[in-house]
């Protein structure tokens, strides 16, 4: 078992078997991203050449109509699939040159999720479900980390309630927790609010927002939602698999109009 | 609707496939014991009828206690003979012997090999004659020998060898002078068939110058029928004349009795699996409804009515079944041979000419499969029922439960479905027991929710077991909790796929228990009971011994008693009670030699002691406790014995001995010489032998088996060490056999799991496509599923090895009380059976395993 060290600083030995160096200032970059789907005359570009970086610390939110790639893109940069050419790379670690064994490893210690349907363990409890990635990596947890996550997001007195038993709200809190808990490069949120009502929408898109602040995490968001897109520092808006938009975070109205622009 | 069931079907061809598998191995157990029983009986029926074919008319003494129970006395002779001769319109008339004896080589190896056995025949005449020479020539001089030729290609045997016969005369050696084929029939049904010219046939049968039949052939132009009736006029009532097509057609109907008992004894293990194949396809289409609310909601929504519903689930049912049976009757057609083999294995020589297939097979095969499998889901589709419409519209629409049915509603349907269980039970008893076995399990579980008020059935005994379980992989950690709280979910489904395995296991671990008892009893009454040297006995069970055997022995130096114990039978009649009723139809009567018995034979008395016995006279008869107390009888009165050679003795109860379960007393004890001169008894069963004081005993023992190797081979000596040791090989051997059988029930239970885990895969698609993306590995996931499967595996053992070792020890407890059965608890065995559910759980969870382990977690994720 490698050592964790304490703090935030983040341990790139364990995935790339290089020295801990110096932590680059990107910790997310993609070169030239493509993702095909389909063959020959049936043949979608879902992606259709993007290049893009995400620096460390930043809260970025990538919009796009239905069908613009902004999906894809998220799970490619996150490791979950792979592009048909181009490059990722996740802290320096080239992701298109791992197999799935070392990618799983990748995403168990270097990336942190958070789903649209919350996604949690029915049958553990919010504590368990928070502990989650560290139970399967076979980690120690940092009990000191974890009181500052539990209360940071709220559910203290909920920790040995089961998702079932809790609401909507509490169950995205709990997942934020659990991809928090592992400190990871990078956290990927896909639709964080999309089933939330407006003020467990707010709590959830304020919690990413504090914790890019007070953690310096790496925040990388997709959604449809001007509104949850007005909590981030960047906003990207993507068309047709491509960038058309990569400025400074924008206010609600602002974000909306440039939707229109591309949708 | 047919049409969206079949799509459906289609769609899903592994998982119908896997279910289907759950009923086909019953069938076919089922089918193949059908085909190999029938195949069985139609071997014998050719060989019968051939064997019969050129006899007109055969004379042989009657069965007084009906059949398979003559006496060992012939009471044909010459005379008879030519009382037959001299009938008008006999062309021709000869004297048969048919005797079982052991065939030999002349070093001693038998030819026979397990249990089949070896015929000796007097030739015939050739008019009469069903074997002819394909090498050689049939006996002409008393040391000729001809044998039949799948022997002699079996056992290498070629002319001008030697062959040793021991019977109930003295071993003597023959000289094989041809080498015979049966009319007709290409076997003889496992069996050996040695003809000999009649005086040898007659002397190895021990009865010089008695038949034990005649042949008749008729003059040109008399009927079979005719003839049998002129020489049944010229013969005492005591013979039976029967015309040779009849006399076929009873030995043919005497034999499909015994095959009879080989039918029901495997077509019990076909229903054990046809049980737990049903508790497979209710779980497995209940899970399926399950995951299918949302269809069924979306069709009423269109407008099925609840009716339609129904009909597409019990269709679905109705399609496995149909699937299932009939994979299951082609493999019956595959496994019938198999099962031939399995008998061969454990040494029961079976005929296996040909493959017969009955219409019966066919209808009672695909009807059994098809009924069980549609009434297993029947539930399920009552169930589907109850999904409301707007199931469709929202996800997590549970079915709400059944409206309670009143005590009165719930008595009225468990006696209208114990009236329907009853009427089909009259057309196969074993579909009754089935569904027997379910209305039960229904009624149980529907008064259950009456006396709870309706709350769901908490099945408190999956979660305790699981968290046993779970502890001992505890250290494995996140998967091996998660699969632990996996497995706990859905308990009821838990139980029902684990439920599957309890039935086969719970039988294993019953009959093993059962078995550790009867060799415990075993042991304990030999030592307890046997105060002699050593056993004599034939070496192959069941076979008699020679009367000289005991006179013989008593002549070697060094021995000091020996005393020969024989049974028989008799129909006992009460002559104390009014009318004299029978009370024992075909009752085992032991014929004793009181003064050395009493030396040799330790028993604990009611009512009498030792001196009881030595004082038994010729109208005597010391009777069991068991005996006594079942037909109030008492020391003084009198009992009416028939005996197997028509006699009627009249026998006073001098004596009760308590003798316990397993013991060489039976219902009654009589003498030894009563049994020869009455009963028509030629045989011993068993000698024992002491040794005299002072005497060497392994110098006594070489002596009495040198004289058994040069007379009386087919015998031979035993402490009661090597007595008790061979009796439980052989038991181990009959259990081996039945573990083999109940396989199948258990290898239809893994179905079940992997049926299950399969479906439980599918419906947690998401959420392992979660675990995936937040760096579960792939042996991770292939771990979680092989500890949910072990889990539920264990589940399955645990509770059948409680429920088979409880209920064996309350049967000998309650239904074997007082006879001297003990309880013994074979622990290397239970625990041999725990590893193996876990193993089974294990094998179970490969395929799913992988299956999940493979799903891509991209599309994991986005599944609904």
């Amino acid at each position: 078992m490698l050592h964790v060290v304490p703090g935030i600083s983040l341990d790139c030995d364990r995935v790339n078997g290089t020295n801990g160096s110096a932590e680059p200032a990107q910790i997310v970059e993609a070169q030239d991203l493509t993702r095909r789907y389909g063959d020959g005359e049936a043949a979608v570009d879902a992606l259709a050449g993007v290049t893009v970086d995400f620096p460390t610390g930043r809260y970025a939110a990538i919009m796009g109509p239905s069908g613009s790639g902004k999906s894809t893109l998220m799970h490619l940069l996150a490791g979950l699939d792979r592009p048909t050419s181009g490059t990722v790379s996740v802290g320096g670690v080239e992701l298109t040159e791992l197999d799935d064994r070392a990618l799983t490893q990748l995403r168990r210690d270097r990336i942190g999720f958070i789903f649209q349907t919350f996604n949690l363990l029915p049958v553990l409890n919010a504590e368990e479900n928070i502990l989650l990635p560290l139970s399967i990596a076979g980690r120690d947890v940092d009990r000191e980390w974890f009181d500052r996550l539990v209360d940071t997001v709220g559910i203290r007195d909920r920790l040995s309630h089961r998702p079932a038993e809790l609401s909507g709200g509490q169950q995205q809190r709990v997942a934020v927790a659990r991809a928090l808990i592992s400190r990871p490069a990078v956290v990927f949120a896909d639709e964080p609010s999309g089933n939330l009502d407006s003020k467990a929408s707010g709590d959830v898109l304020e919690l990413l927002r504090h914790a890019v602040d007070d953690f310096s995490q790496t925040v990388v968001m997709v959604t449809h939602d001007a509104h949850a897109a007005s909590f981030a520092d960047r906003l990207l808006v993507l068309a047709d698999g491509r960038i058309v938009h990569d400025g400074p975070a924008a206010s609600a109205e602002e974000a909306l109009d440039l939707m229109k622009a591309v949708g | 609707m047919l049409a969206l069931v079949l799509r459906g079907f289609l769609q899903r061809k592994l998982r119908v496939l896997l279910t289907a598998i759950a009923i086909a191995l019953g069938v076919a157990l089922m089918a193949g014991t059908y085909i190999l029983t029938d195949t069985i009986n139609h071997a014998f029926a050719e060989v019968f009828g051939n064997a019969y074919a050129k006899k007109a008319v055969v004379v042989t003494e009657r069965e007084t206690l009906g059949r398979g129970t003559g006496s060992e006395v012939s009471v044909l002779n010459d005379a008879t003979l030519a009382r037959v001769r001299a009938v008008p319109g006999v062309a021709a008339a000869s004297g048969s012997v048919t005797t079982q004896a052991a065939l030999l080589t002349t070093v001693g190896k038998r030819l026979t090999s397990g249990g089949a056995p070896a015929i000796i025949d007097a030739a015939q005449p050739p008019r009469f004659e069903a074997f002819t020479a394909v090498k050689g020539h049939l006996p002409r001089a008393a040391a000729d020998l001809a044998i039949d030729e799948g022997t002699a290609n079996r056992e290498h045997l070629r002319l001008g060898q030697q062959i040793v016969i021991a019977g109930r005369s003295p071993a003597r050696r023959y000289t094989i002078s041809g080498i015979a084929k049966f009319a007709g029939s290409e076997s003889l049904g496992g069996a050996s068939v040695a003809l000999l010219v009649p005086q040898q046939a007659q002397y190895v049968a021990g009865e010089p110058g008695a038949w034990q039949g005649i042949n008749v052939a008729a003059s040109p132009g008399l009927s079979p029928p005719q003839l049998a009736s002129r020489v049944r006029a010229a013969l005492p009532a005591t013979l039976t004349v029967r015309t040779g097509a009849q006399e076929a057609a009873n030995q043919t109907s005497e034999l499909e009795e015994k095959v009879g008992f080989l039918r029901t004894f495997l077509l019990i293990f076909a229903y054990v699996a046809l049980v737990v194949g049903a508790f497979i396809i209710f779980n497995t289409i209940s899970i399926t409804v399950a995951q299918r609310t949302r269809e069924f909601g979306l069709l009423r929504t269109l407008g099925a009515s609840r009716g339609q519903i129904m009909r597409a689930v019990v269709e679905e049912g109705l399609l496995l079944g149909i699937v299932g049976a009939v994979i299951g009757l082609f493999a019956g057609i595959g496994l019938a041979p198999a099962l031939d083999g399995l008998f061969k294995a454990f040494g029961a020589d079976l005929p296996d000419n040909g493959t017969v297939l009955e219409a019966r097979t066919v209808i009672v095969s695909l009807g059994v499969g098809i009924v069980v499998t549609v009434a297993a889901g029947f539930l399920p589709a009552l169930r589907a029922t109850r999904v409301p419409p707007i199931a469709a519209m929202r996800e997590g629409v549970q079915i709400p439960p059944r409206p309670l049915l009143s005590r009165r509603a719930l008595i009225i349907r468990f006696v209208v479905g114990l009236a329907v269980v009853l009427a089909i039970s009259t057309l196969s008893k074993g579909i009754g027991v089935v569904l027997l076995v379910g209305l039960v399990i229904r009624t149980m579980r529907l008064r259950y929710r009456l006396r709870h008020h309706g709350k769901p059935r908490n099945y408190r005994v999956v979660p305790a077991l699981a968290s046993a379980i779970g502890w001992l992989v505890s250290w494995r950690g996140i998967t091996a909790r998660l699969a632990r709280e996996n497995s706990v979910r859905q308990p009821g489904r838990t139980l029902t796929t684990a439920l599957a395995l309890t039935v086969g296991l719970g039988l294993v671990a019953f009959i093993s228990v059962l078995a550790a008892g009867t060799k415990t009893t075993i042991d304990q009454a030999v030592s307890r009971s046997f105060a002699g040297s050593l056993i004599v006995q034939n070496s192959q069970s069941g076979q008699g011994l020679p009367a000289a055997v005991a006179l013989a022995v008593r002549t070697v130096h060094g021995v000091g008693a020996v005393t020969a114990v024989a049974f028989t039978k008799g129909r006992v009649r009460n002559l104390a009670a009014a009318g004299a009723p029978v009370i024992a139809e075909k009752s085992a009567v032991t014929a004793i030699e009181p003064d050395s018995f009493v030396k040799m034979y330790k028993t604990e008395w009611e009512h009498g002691s030792p001196a009881t016995l030595t004082a038994l006279g010729p109208h005597d008869t010391v009777i069991t406790k068991k005996f006594a107390s079942a037909h109030d009888l008492h020391v003084g009165q009198r009992l009416s014995v028939l005996t197997a050679s028509g006699h009627e003795v009249t026998l006073t109860v001098t004596g009760i001995v308590k003798e316990e379960v397993l013991g060489l007393l039976t219902n009654l004890t009589v003498l030894r010489s009563l049994a020869s001169s009455a009963f028509g008894q030629r045989e011993d069963g068993v000698d024992f032998v002491s040794y005299a004081s002072g005497a060497n005993g392994a110098e006594v023992r070489h002596g009495i088996n040198s004289l058994l190797r040069a007379n009386f081979p087919q015998t031979h000596s035993q402490t009661a060490a090597e007595y008790t040791h061979e009796v439980s090989s052989k038991l181990n051997t009959f259990l081996l056999l039945v573990y083999v059988l109940l396989a199948l029930s258990v290898i239809v239970s893994l179905f079940g799991i992997v049926n299950t885990l399969i479906l439980s895969i599918y419906e947690r698609t998401r959420e392992l496509g979660m675990m995936r993306a937040i760096g579960t590995s792939r042996s991770q996931i292939r771990q979680l599923i092989r500890y949910e499967s072990l889990i539920t595996a264990m589940i399955g053992g645990i509770l059948g090895l409680l429920i088979g070792v409880v209920g064996a020890v309350l049967v000998t407890i309650f239904a074997l009380s007082g006879s001297g059965y003990v309880v013994s608890i074979p622990l290397g065995t239970l625990l041999v059976l725990l590893i193996a559910a876990a193993f089974a759980g294990l094998i179970a969870a490969l395929a799913p395993a992988r299956r999940a382990a493979r799903l891509d977690v991209l599309q994991a994720l986005v599944s609904e």
